[in-house]
């Protein structure tokens, strides 16, 4: 399986009042393309500066990344931003849609950032309203939506471009749990379709949805283990035995 | 390509998100610009009427006023000549009018207008033989006469014969300034007229205009005219003077248009850093999305670039037609052409260039916002100061206590805040300043030189007589006889005006700046535009020539002059050949304190039967009146910008505290004083904005003004500050303002529920 993206030895230390403080501490990571993978782990744990940093979004101190074949931890900020464009889709925990931007232009902007003609930016825009079922929001500006509504523009902001990559930074972690069950149904259908995503999490149920959880404890991977797919979807007979999931 | 419609898309929505303050901007900076933009065209010598009117008329550049009839002939042959108007005869006459008595110079011009110096008629038509009793009237006599076509001219002869004649035509001319600046009143006849009213030829002047092929040529012709007629020259004048004389106003609206633009370019450049930086930091977390979708740091910074830049830019514009708009209405309907080129673009790019450097600091700013976007951009915390403890301690209202810290967490916004209310406070005292000499002027016209409310002259009674007549009327304080006479300076190449005031016992009270008052024959004081003319300090002697009699004077002092620029000097009238002092040409009337001087002379017409010729002293501030309505303007201009400067302020400060609303809440402040905290926030920066804004200003004025006065010529010593009461009125009302404006979204702030939540 060719990797998508791969960490080796991966370092970020912050200098916080003058105490550098260790958020990920030498983390080697491996994701395939299509695979869903959940990053589970406490407060603290580094896992969402594990996520910005594969994003690009925060700068590592040592260590590699290599995002589709490149190596890419070196690349200035604009740089990585240009890559962003085409490579990388963020969802964050506050949906973080611009404010003053209706839905429809929320959802174009990255299209026309990676040089999509209006029409295919609204094309697009169309079909992925569409697919989420907010046609009739569109036009809406972001703070008239609930809250799931905006993380489920926040979605289609995404994947507007088709990433190789998708990054979730909690995406259900301000959400009730019947939003949090339609953005997650969301991304598993993505994934079905073959996205590549990478989802940090610290709820247990939320992370079932994964193909795989890698666990974080002080910045380190302390588990890193495949979910297996008989254990998602156990066919239910009538000798089976009911297995407890937690 | 892809990233500027991307940003196209960002900036058309924030537009839309905060026209009021995107509007705000576009005013601010199109006031300034058009205040630049007026004040440029004010400076700048082409709005000056006189060379229009110069071009129309085919002007001439000398004109000589002689003893006598004229042979021209020597005097066209003199080199560099090209053409001469005239000679023609002027005789002295008066113009009886409701009541009012008013010198005029009646000249006689043929039915066909000369080639040089042609009057252009503006209304009726020029002189016509069938028509005898038809006169032309210039057209500032005319409008301060209030003459109209087909109005009665009745004009007294100096043998006091009266003559009915009728206002045919209104025309310009160029060869004197304009009335009451330039007196006596112009109007023409034709010779066959003139005869008819004064058929002494004694009586009457021969005026000669002289057309030179170079203008800069003048003072060698000059001379050689005075070697030709030499003593019986009586006046001379080149259009310098007549152009200096129709420039006063423009230049002086002009100075303080151009001081107002160039300090309120600086503030709103301040406001616009200030508003501009405000916003992006109000936006960091929307730019931090949009580096995560990824736009880079360079495609922010220009993006922010181009959306408020474009703002600045726009304002830019609009100031240049507004600019354009004003000077045309301003300058007499359109009769100035627009500004030259290269001051209004340098004016353009000048502004442009503040405007997008003013920009370009917040946007670089915005672009270097880390694209992470969970991190909020926080105000610096920090402690309680021990000054809060302790007014805690004291029982101090929280919410002031708490706002008044607000006020300083974030230290350079609130010195942009302060600085941006205090510099147009300190305009705002400076335009106070110049209104409070106005009123100075009017109130206490003594102060500028102006002690005689009156100037009552002979007419038809012996000097006797009008003597005995004023000493009669009790309201009259001081009487001071005075003649005032045309004095050739040193090289015999100009004249000045002389004043022979009160005697060396008894010298007029004039306001002396400086030196003392003239108490001797042959001491003098002069206007501070008679000392750089002629290049003179206080103790020097100068000679001049009064009526073919040398004159040698020694200038004790200066004094605030008013009139001709400042180009008068003024003596005893013992000082002056008793041929030319006596009988006195005029008396100047000091009334006593609190006498309405229109009544008074009304009463001194009543009792000498309308003989005496009475008028009134033409205050310098009627003439500047204009001066209040742009001093109006522009502090409507400096306001806005201050309110800009508040809003901002006012964003910060509620950005910044949103979170914190809802734990003062939670701690038990009463959404009152949620208000009242949010309010102080801002009062307190506008408080020492104002404060320091009109200290600055007030202190400043007085030495403006004056330096104004000495460029002008009227002399340094007229500059007042406005009264305290009126800055302590202009102070509260700006901090009330101000406080009014902030209380708006506070309160809304303070009812709102704050969601807790991350920003």
């Amino acid at each position: 399986m060719s990797a998508v993206i791969r960490t080796v030895n991966l370092v970020k230390i912050y200098q916080s009042g003058g105490v550098p403080v260790t958020a990920v501490d030498g983390v080697d990571l491996h994701v395939g393309a299509g695979e869903f993978v959940a990053v589970m782990g406490p407060s603290g744990s580094g896992k969402s500066t594990l996520v910005h940093m594969l994003g690009g979004l925060d700068a590592r101190t040592s260590g590699e990344i290599w995002l589709d074949g490149k190596r890419v931890d070196t690349l200035s900020e604009s740089a990585w931003a240009l890559l962003r464009r085409d490579k990388v889709g963020f969802v964050f925990q506050f949906f973080n849609l611009v404010a003053n931007m209706t839905v429809a232009d929320n959802v174009e902007l990255p299209a026309l950032l990676s040089g999509a003609t209006p029409k295919q930016a609204r094309e697009r825009r169309e079909y992925l309203l569409d697919a989420l079922g907010l046609t009739e929001r569109a036009e809406a500006p972001p703070a008239q939506l609930a809250g799931g509504e905006q993380q489920r523009v926040a979605l289609a902001r995404a994947l507007a471009n088709e990433p190789s990559l998708l990054l979730a930074d909690e995406p259900t972690g301000n959400l009730d749990s019947r939003n949090t069950r339609d953005v997650l149904r969301l991304l598993g259908e993505v994934h079905k379709k073959g996205q590549t995503i990478i989802m940090v999490t610290h709820d247990a149920r939320v992370a079932s949805l994964a193909d795989r959880v890698v666990s974080l404890l002080d910045g380190q991977i302390v588990d890193d283990g495949v979910i297996p797919v008989t254990r998602r979807r156990p066919k239910a007979g009538a000798g089976d035995v009911v297995e407890l999931r937690s | 390509m892809s990233a500027l419609r991307a940003s196209g898309r960002w900036i058309r929505a924030d537009l839309r998100a905060r026209r009021g303050q995107a509007l705000l901007t576009v005013l601010a900076v199109a006031g300034i610009v058009t205040a630049l933009i007026t004040s440029a065209t004010l400076l700048e010598d082409n709005t000056n009427p006189w060379r229009g009117l110069f071009t129309q008329t085919d002007g001439a550049h000398v004109w000589i006023s002689a003893q006598g009839p004229l042979d021209p002939a020597p005097l066209a042959a003199l080199s560099g000549v090209t053409g001469v108007a005239g000679p023609y005869r002027s005789a002295p006459v008066t113009l009886t009018e409701n009541g009012r008595r008013t010198p005029v110079a009646l000249r006689g011009l043929p039915a066909a207008p000369p080639e040089v110096a042609h009057p252009v008629v503006l209304e009726g038509r020029w002189l016509d033989l069938a028509d005898l009793d038809g006169v032309v009237v210039e057209r500032s006599f005319a409008q301060a006469a209030g003459l109209r076509l087909g109005s009665p001219f009745q004009v007294t002869a100096l043998n006091g014969t009266r003559h009915m004649l009728a206002v045919a035509g209104i025309a310009e001319t160029a060869e004197q300034g304009f009335y009451p600046e330039w007196t006596p009143g112009l109007a023409w006849v034709l010779p066959e007229t003139l005869d008819r009213i004064e058929p002494a030829i004694g009586r009457s002047q021969s005026v000669i205009g002289l057309r030179l092929a170079d203008a800069e040529a003048t003072r060698l012709v000059v001379q050689g005219a005075v070697t030709l007629l030499d003593e019986r020259i009586q006046r001379i004048y080149t259009w310098r003077e007549v152009r200096a004389s129709m420039e006063l106003d423009n230049r002086l609206l002009g100075l303080l248009l151009a001081l107002f633009g160039a300090v309120g370019l600086a503030a709103a450049a301040l406001a616009i850093v200030n508003a501009v930086g405000a916003r992006v930091l109000t936006q960091s977390r929307d730019f931090a999305t949009l580096k995560s979708l990824g736009l880079t740091r360079r495609q922010i910074t220009g993006m922010l670039l181009v959306e408020h830049g474009s703002l600045g830019l726009l304002g830019v514009a609009a100031g240049l037609l507004c600019g354009q708009l004003v000077t045309g209405l301003a300058l007499n309907g359109g009769a100035g052409p627009p500004l030259s080129f290269v001051p209004a673009a340098a004016i353009t790019t000048g502004t442009a260039l503040v405007v997008l450097v003013a920009v370009w600091l917040p946007a670089w700013r915005g672009g270097r916002t880390p694209p992470i976007p969970a991190t909020p951009a926080a105000p610096p915390r920090g402690h309680l100061s021990r000054l809060a403890r302790l007014a805690f301690v004291v029982r101090l209202p929280p919410a002031l206590v708490l706002g008044a810290r607000d006020a300083f967490t974030r230290r350079v916004p609130a010195m942009l805040t302060t600085f941006g209310v205090a510099i147009p406070m300190m305009m705002i005292t400076i335009g106070l300043g110049c209104w409070a000499t106005l009123d100075n002027f009017l109130a206490h016209p003594e102060q500028v030189g102006q002690a005689a409310a009156l100037q009552v002259g002979p007419g038809r009674l012996p000097s006797s007589e009008a003597e005995r007549l004023i000493n009669a009327d009790p309201d009259v304080a001081a009487v001071y006889p005075g003649t005032e006479v045309d004095a050739l300076e040193p090289e015999q190449t100009r004249t000045v005006l002389a004043r022979a005031v009160g005697t060396s016992a008894r010298p007029y009270p004039f306001v002396v700046v400086e030196g003392r008052p003239y108490a001797d024959r042959g001491e003098a004081v002069a206007g501070q535009g008679l000392l750089d003319l002629l290049d003179l300090k206080i103790g020097d002697r100068v000679r001049v020539t009064v009526g073919g009699t040398p004159l040698i004077l020694r200038i004790v002092g200066r004094v605030v002059e008013p009139d001709q620029d400042g180009e008068v000097i003024s003596f005893g009238l013992d000082s002056l050949a008793a041929k030319d002092a006596m009988p006195p040409e005029f008396y100047s009337l000091v009334l006593r304190p609190g006498v309405d001087p229109e009544a008074a002379r009304a009463r001194l017409l009543a009792a000498s039967n309308q003989d005496l010729e009475v008028r009134r002293v033409v205050n310098p501030a009627e003439r500047l009146a204009v001066i209040r309505v742009v001093i109006v303007a522009l502090s409507v201009v400096l306001a806005l910008i201050g309110l800009a400067n508040l809003l901002t302020a006012s964003a910060v400060g509620l950005r910044d505290h949103a979170l914190d609303l809802a734990v003062l809440k939670a701690m038990g402040l009463t959404p009152r004083q949620v208000t009242a905290t949010l309010v102080t926030g801002t009062g307190v920066l506008v408080v020492i904005g104002v404060v320091a804004g009109t200290l600055a200003g007030a202190s400043m004025a007085g030495g403006l003004i004056d330096l104004q006065g000495y460029t002008s010529g009227v002399g340094a010593g007229i500059g007042r500050t406005p009264s305290a009461l009126t800055l302590a009125v202009v102070m509260l009302l700006a901090v009330g303002a101000a406080l009014l404006v902030a209380l708006i979204p506070a309160r809304r702030a303070a009812r709102a529920r704050v969601p807790v939540t991350a920003r």
